[in-house]
C-alpha cells in the first residue's frame, strides 16, 4: 500500500501550481533547479500574526528573519509591509536597508563581527545582543566613532524553573538569565552609549512549559531593570512557530508507525539502504529517537503564538499574553519558517527514470539535496509531479530521489517516496512549501553545480506573471490596456 | 489485619465480578483485578515495591536518591516508598502531562525533571531518546542513584509473575480465565500475568491493549511507543487492539457511575476495551466463558485530564454577577474618563482608584494612590456582591481600558452609581506622559 505524505497545499500556491505551461517553460528557461517565491502570500501570513496581536491586544512588532530564504523578492514585498526584519549578517543588514526597511524596523541578531556591529551602530539599527562582551564592543564603537546611542536588546538563556525543574536543550547564544545584573551594570556604564529596549530569547524547541519558563524569566529580568530606573518596553520570544507540511495526520502517523515497523525489520525497509532517521533496532526494540520534523503540526504558525500567550506562567500563574499586557510590554517575535509558509516551491527536472533489477524505481532529478533541503532539515513530505503530457503509467510509483551530486549521499530524500503518478525524463517535481528553509539556506556550487536561479510569481490583472527574483518589487501594477 | 508497615498491604486486591446488566454479555463473566485498592493507589505499587526492596538495605546505607523515568503511578508508588525509608526520589520525565500528578509528587517530596521538548530545528546528532539521555545522565554523575529501570527491569514482571497472576487463579478456584485483557504501560503486568495464566492453560487468549497514534491517555503507551519498551515482546499478546481517549473515558464512566469502582482511564480503557472484543465474542458462544481485566489506578488524579475532555461532565450553574454576562451593549452604556479627565479626578482625590493588572506589573509600575485588585479576584469578589459602598465613587484601570470597561458596565448593573473606567487603559496613560511610581 502506497504510504503518501501529501504536502499542505492553500488555495494560493494551488493555483500557481496548476499553471503548469508557465512553469515548465519557466524551468526550461532559467534550468533546473530553479526556486520559485509567492512574495504577495507573505503580506497575508504577516496579516495573519498580527491578528494573534491584536486577538491579545499586544502591539509589538514581526520581524522576519531572513536567513530562511535569500530572496530579494520576499524581503522587499515585506517592506510593503507593516512588519520588521531581522538580519543575522552583513549582507543581510545591507539588503533589508537596500529593499526598503528604516532601521527602526531592523532588528539584527545572532553573531556578529566588528564590520556587522559598526554598521548596526552607523545605519541606527537595534542590536540584539549575545553577550556582554558584545555590548562592551557596541559601546567601544559608539565612542570611538562618535555615534548616536545604539538601542539594544540582551538576549537571555538558561532560565531556572522552581518546583518542576523544566530542562532546555544548552544554548550557545544568550547571557544566562542569572546574570542579567551583570548586562545591566554594563547598560548602565555606558549609559551614552547604549539604549536598553528590551530583553530577548530564543529557545529550540516546540515545547510551550520551556517557552512559559523563558518569557516569565524574561519579565523577572524587566522588573530588575524597572527596580534600577531603566525603562525597557520590549520582550522578544524569537521565532520557533512552525509550520503545519502535511495535509493529512493520519498519513503521517501511518508513515511514521511503518518506519519503526521497518526498523525493527518487521516489513521491507522504507528508505535507502534502511536508514531509520534516528531509530535503531537494539535487542527487539528501538532505540532512539525520531529525528524529524514533525510534518504534520495542526498548531502552528501564528496559532501557536496564540497558544503560547494563552499559557499560564508558571509562576504567577496568568496567561503569559495577559502578563505582558498588564506590564504594558510591547512583544516582538522573530518567525522565519512560520511567515514563509506557502511561499514558494523548487522545480527539479527529472533526467531518468529507471527499474533497478532488484525492484527499486530511480528518479534521478536535475538538483541536489542542498537545493531541496527536505533532508537536512528532517521534513518528509513528497513532491507534486507536474507532467509534460500524461503520466508513464498509471497509478502510483515507488521512488528513490537520487539527486545530481557525484556522491553517494546525495538523494533528495532518504526515504522512498510514492508519487502519485509514475513521471517521464522530462517532466518536473515541484516541492511545494519550501521557500522557508529549504529553498537555497543550503545551497553550493560544489562541483561547479549552479546554484538554482529564482524567480518571483505574483498576481497582477488577474493573472499570473512572473519576474526574476532580483527584478521584483512591489510596484509591480502594469498600466491597464485602453 | 496488622501490619508491621504499609508496603505489606500491597497485593491481595480483590477480583470482583462486574454486574452482567451493565456490561450486556450474555455468555462471559467478566472480573475485575481491583488493583486501584494498593495502599499507594494503583497496580505500580507491585512493582515499584519488588524493584526496590533488594537494593533497599545498600541505598539506604549510601543515602542514594532513587531515580525513574516516570510520569504517573510508578513514580508516585516509588516516592512513597523512598520518603519511608530517608531517601529522596526524583522522577525524570518528558513532560508530565496530568498536572495533579505532578503536584502529588511535590507533596510527596519528590524532584520533578522535566526533559527539553522536541528542537524545532533539527539538530541530526540529537538522536537520543529520553531512556538514553537519562541513562547518560546517570553515567556522567558520580553516583548516589538507586534506578529502578522499569521498563527492562524483570523485577516489574516478578511482582506479577508471583503476585497478580496466581491471585487471580486462586480466586477463579484455579481455573484459568478464558480471557485476559490489560492495557500495556511497561508491559510488566501484562507480561507476567499472562506468563501464569498460560502455564497452567496455553489456550487463554490474551488482549493487549494500547492507546490511539495520535491520543494520549495516562498510563497507556502507543502502537509506537511499546516497542521502545524493554519488557514489551509481541508475543505475549494474541492480539494488540487501539482504544481511544474517548473509549477510556466512557469506560471510566461506567465503572465509576455503575459499578463502584473508582477506576481512573487506564482501568476505563481495559473495561471498555475488553466488552469491545468480547462482545465480538459473545454472540457465538454456547458455553460460558471467564474473561479478567485489570483496573489500574483510580479517578481522582485525572480530574484535570476529564475537565479537558469532557467540560460537559462537570457542568456548574452560572454564578450570579459574572461579568461573562456583560453584553457589548453594557459596555458602551459604560462611563469612562479619558487619561487628563483621569489625572484631574485623581489629583482632586475624589475616589478609589482600582487597577486589575496582575500584582508583579502593579508593583512594577502603576499610578500614585491606587489600589491592586487583580481581575480574577476582583471577579470572585463580585460573585458574593459590592466590596465597597455605592457611595465611594470609583476609577477602574486595566492595560488597554477593556476589562475596566467591563467591569465598570458590571457594577453599573449591580447598582453602583458612580463608577468609570480609564479609556486606553494603562497603556495610554503611561503614552500620555502621565506619571507612574513604584514603591
Amino acid at each position: 500500500m502506497p504510504l503518501h505524505l501529501a504536502p499542505q497545499i492553500d488555495p494560493t500556491l494551488r493555483s500557481a501550481l496548476d499553471e503548469t505551461v508557465l512553469l515548465t517553460q519557466l524551468a526550461d528557461a532559467m534550468g533546473s533547479p530553479l526556486g520559485v517565491v509567492l512574495p504577495q502570500q507573505l503580506a497575508e501570513n504577516v496579516t495573519a500574526f498580527r491578528s494573534v496581536f491584536s486577538d491579545h491586544r499586544l502591539s509589538g512588532q514581526i520581524y522576519y528573519a531572513h536567513k530562511a530564504n535569500r530572496s530579494s523578492a520576499l524581503v522587499r514585498e515585506l517592506a510593503a509591509t507593516d512588519a520588521g526584519i531581522d538580519v543575522a549578517s552583513l549582507a543581510e543588514l545591507q539588503h533589508a536597508v537596500g529593499a526598503g526597511f528604516v532601521p527602526q524596523r531592523i532588528m539584527a541578531t545572532g553573531p556578529k563581527n566588528e564590520e556587522f556591529l559598526w554598521l548596526c551602530a552607523r545605519t541606527g539599527v537595534t542590536v540584539s545582543a549575545d553577550s556582554i562582551g558584545e555590548l562592551a564592543a557596541l559601546a567601544t564603537l559608539v565612542r570611538d566613532w562618535s555615534l548616536p546611542r545604539v538601542r539594544v536588546m540582551a538576549r537571555l538563556s538558561g532560565f531556572t524553573s522552581t518546583g518542576v525543574q523544566f530542562n532546555s536543550r544548552r544554548s550557545r547564544f544568550g547571557v544566562s538569565a542569572a546574570a542579567v545584573g551583570e548586562v545591566l551594570d554594563v547598560i548602565e556604564k555606558h549609559v551614552e552609549a547604549l539604549d536598553l529596549v528590551g530583553v530577548a530569547f530564543h529557545l529550540d524547541t516546540i515545547g510551550l512549559p520551556e517557552k512559559a519558563v523563558a518569557l516569565e524569566g524574561c519579565l523577572g529580568a524587566l522588573d530588575e531593570c524597572r527596580r534600577r530606573g531603566l525603562r525597557p518596553w520590549s520582550v522578544d520570544i524569537g521565532g520557533g512557530f512552525g509550520v503545519n507540511y502535511l495535509a493529512d495526520g493520519a498519513q503521517w502517523e501511518q508513515y511514521t508507525s511503518a518506519l519503526t515497523e521497518a526498523v525493527l525489520g518487521r516489513r521491507a525497509p522504507l528508505t535507502w539502504n534502511g536508514h531509520g532517521y534516528g531509530l535503531r533496532a537494539e535487542g527487539g526494540h528501538v532505540r532512539g529517537s525520531l529525528n524529524l520534523y514533525p510534518a504534520h503540526r495542526p498548531v502552528s504558525g501564528p496559532a501557536y503564538l496564540d497558544r503560547l500567550l494563552g499559557t499560564a506562567a508558571p509562576e504567577q500563574r496568568r496567561p503569559l499574553g495577559t502578563l505582558l499586557l498588564d506590564n504594558m510590554y510591547d512583544l516582538l517575535v522573530e518567525p522565519g519558517r512560520a511567515l514563509l509558509d506557502q511561499c514558494g516551491l523548487v522545480l527539479a527536472s527529472v533526467l531518468e527514470v529507471r527499474d533497478e533489477a532488484n525492484g527499486d524505481t530511480i528518479v534521478r532529478l536535475d538538483c541536489n539535496a542542498r537545493d531541496v533541503s527536505l533532508e537536512e532539515h528532517g521534513v518528509l513530505m513528497d513532491p507534486v509531479v507536474v507532467h509534460r503530457t500524461t503520466p508513464a503509467a498509471p497509478g502510483p510509483a515507488a521512488v528513490y530521489l537520487f539527486g545530481n551530486l557525484c556522491l553517494e549521499a546525495d538523494l533528495i530524500t532518504r526515504r522512498r517516496v510514492f508519487l502519485p503518478s509514475r513521471p517521464r525524463p522530462g517532466d518536473l517535481l515541484a516541492f511545494v512549501n519550501t521557500a522557508g528553509y529549504l529553498m537555497d539556506f543550503s545551497a553550493t556550487h560544489a562541483l561547479r553545480q549552479p546554484i538554482g536561479r529564482k524567480v518571483a510569481l505574483y498576481r497582477d490583472d488577474g493573472g499570473w506573471r512572473w519576474c526574476l527574483d532580483e527584478q521584483y518589487w512591489p510596484v509591480h501594477h502594469r498600466a491597464e490596456a485602453p | 489485619m496488622r501490619f508491621e508497615s504499609m508496603t505489606e498491604a500491597i497485593g491481595n486486591t480483590p477480583l470482583v465480578r462486574i454486574d452482567p446488566a451493565v456490561h450486556g454479555l450474555h455468555n462471559i463473566d467478566l472480573y475485575a483485578k481491583m488493583e486501584l485498592l494498593n495502599p499507594f493507589g494503583s497496580l505500580k505499587d507491585r512493582a515499584a515495591w519488588n524493584m526496590v526492596r533488594p537494593l533497599l538495605t545498600q541505598a539506604v546505607e549510601s543515602g542514594d536518591t532513587v531515580v525513574e523515568l516516570s510520569s504517573g503511578n510508578t513514580a508516585k508508588a516509588l516516592a512513597v516508598i523512598a520518603g519511608m525509608h530517608g531517601l529522596t526520589f526524583k522522577s525524570v520525565t518528558n513532560r508530565m502531562k496530568v498536572a495533579e500528578i505532578k503536584d502529588l509528587l511535590l507533596l510527596l517530596g519528590a524532584e520533578i525533571d522535566e526533559l527539553p521538548g522536541q528542537a524545532e530545528c533539527l539538530d541530526p546528532t540529537d538522536t537520543d531518546d529520553p531512556l538514553t539521555r537519562m541513562y547518560h545522565r546517570l553515567a556522567g554523575s558520580s553516583g548516589g542513584y538507586l534506578h529502578t529501570d522499569q521498563y527492562f527491569n524483570e523485577l516489574n514482571v516478578d511482582a506479577h509473575l508471583n503476585g497478580t497472576g496466581p491471585e487471580i487463579l486462586k480466586d477463579l478456584d484455579g481455573r484459568v480465565p478464558d480471557y485476559f485483557i490489560a492495557c500495556v504501560g511497561t508491559a510488566g503486568s501484562s507480561t507476567g500475568v499472562a506468563a501464569v495464566l498460560r502455564q497452567h492453560n496455553p489456550d487463554v487468549r490474551v488482549v493487549g491493549l494500547v492507546a490511539h497514534k495520535s491520543d494520549f491517555i495516562p498510563g497507556i503507551r502507543t502502537i509506537d511507543e511499546v516497542h521502545e519498551v524493554g519488557l514489551f515482546d509481541p508475543d505475549v499478546y494474541d492480539t494488540v487492539e487501539t482504544i481511544t481517549a474517548d473509549d477510556a473515558i466512557d469506560g471510566l464512566l461506567t465503572l465509576v457511575r455503575r459499578c463502584g469502582t473508582l477506576a481512573g482511564p487506564t482501568g476505563g480503557g481495559a473495561y471498555q476495551g475488553a466488552v469491545r472484543h468480547l462482545r465480538g465474542v459473545d454472540a457465538q458462544l454456547t458455553e460460558r466463558r471467564t474473561a479478567v481485566f485489570i483496573v489500574c489506578d483510580r479517578v481522582e488524579s485525572y480530574m484535570s485530564y476529564l475537565r479537558e475532555r469532557r467540560p460537559e461532565l462537570f457542568g456548574r450553574p452560572p454564578r450570579r454577577n459574572s461579568v461573562r454576562t456583560v453584553t457589548d451593549a453594557d459596555v458602551r452604556q459604560a462611563a469612562t474618563v479619558d487619561v487628563a479627565e483621569a489625572e484631574r479626578w485623581i489629583a482632586e482625590r475624589r475616589g478609589l482608584v482600582v487597577d486589575l493588572r496582575s500584582p508583579f506589573a502593579y508593583q512594577a509600575l502603576h499610578i500614585d494612590g491606587s489600589i491592586n485588585i487583580v481581575d480574577e479576584l476582583f471577579a470572585e469578589l463580585l460573585h458574593g456582591g459590592l466590596p465597597f459602598g455605592r457611595r465611594q465613587p470609583v476609577l477602574l484601570v486595566c492595560p488597554v481600558g477593556e476589562k475596566s470597561a467591563r467591569y465598570a458596565a458590571l457594577l453599573t448593573r449591580m447598582g453602583h452609581p458612580d463608577v468609570r473606567s480609564l479609556d486606553g487603559g494603562i497603556i495610554a496613560w503611561r503614552d500620555a506622559g502621565a506619571e507612574l511610581v513604584r514603591d
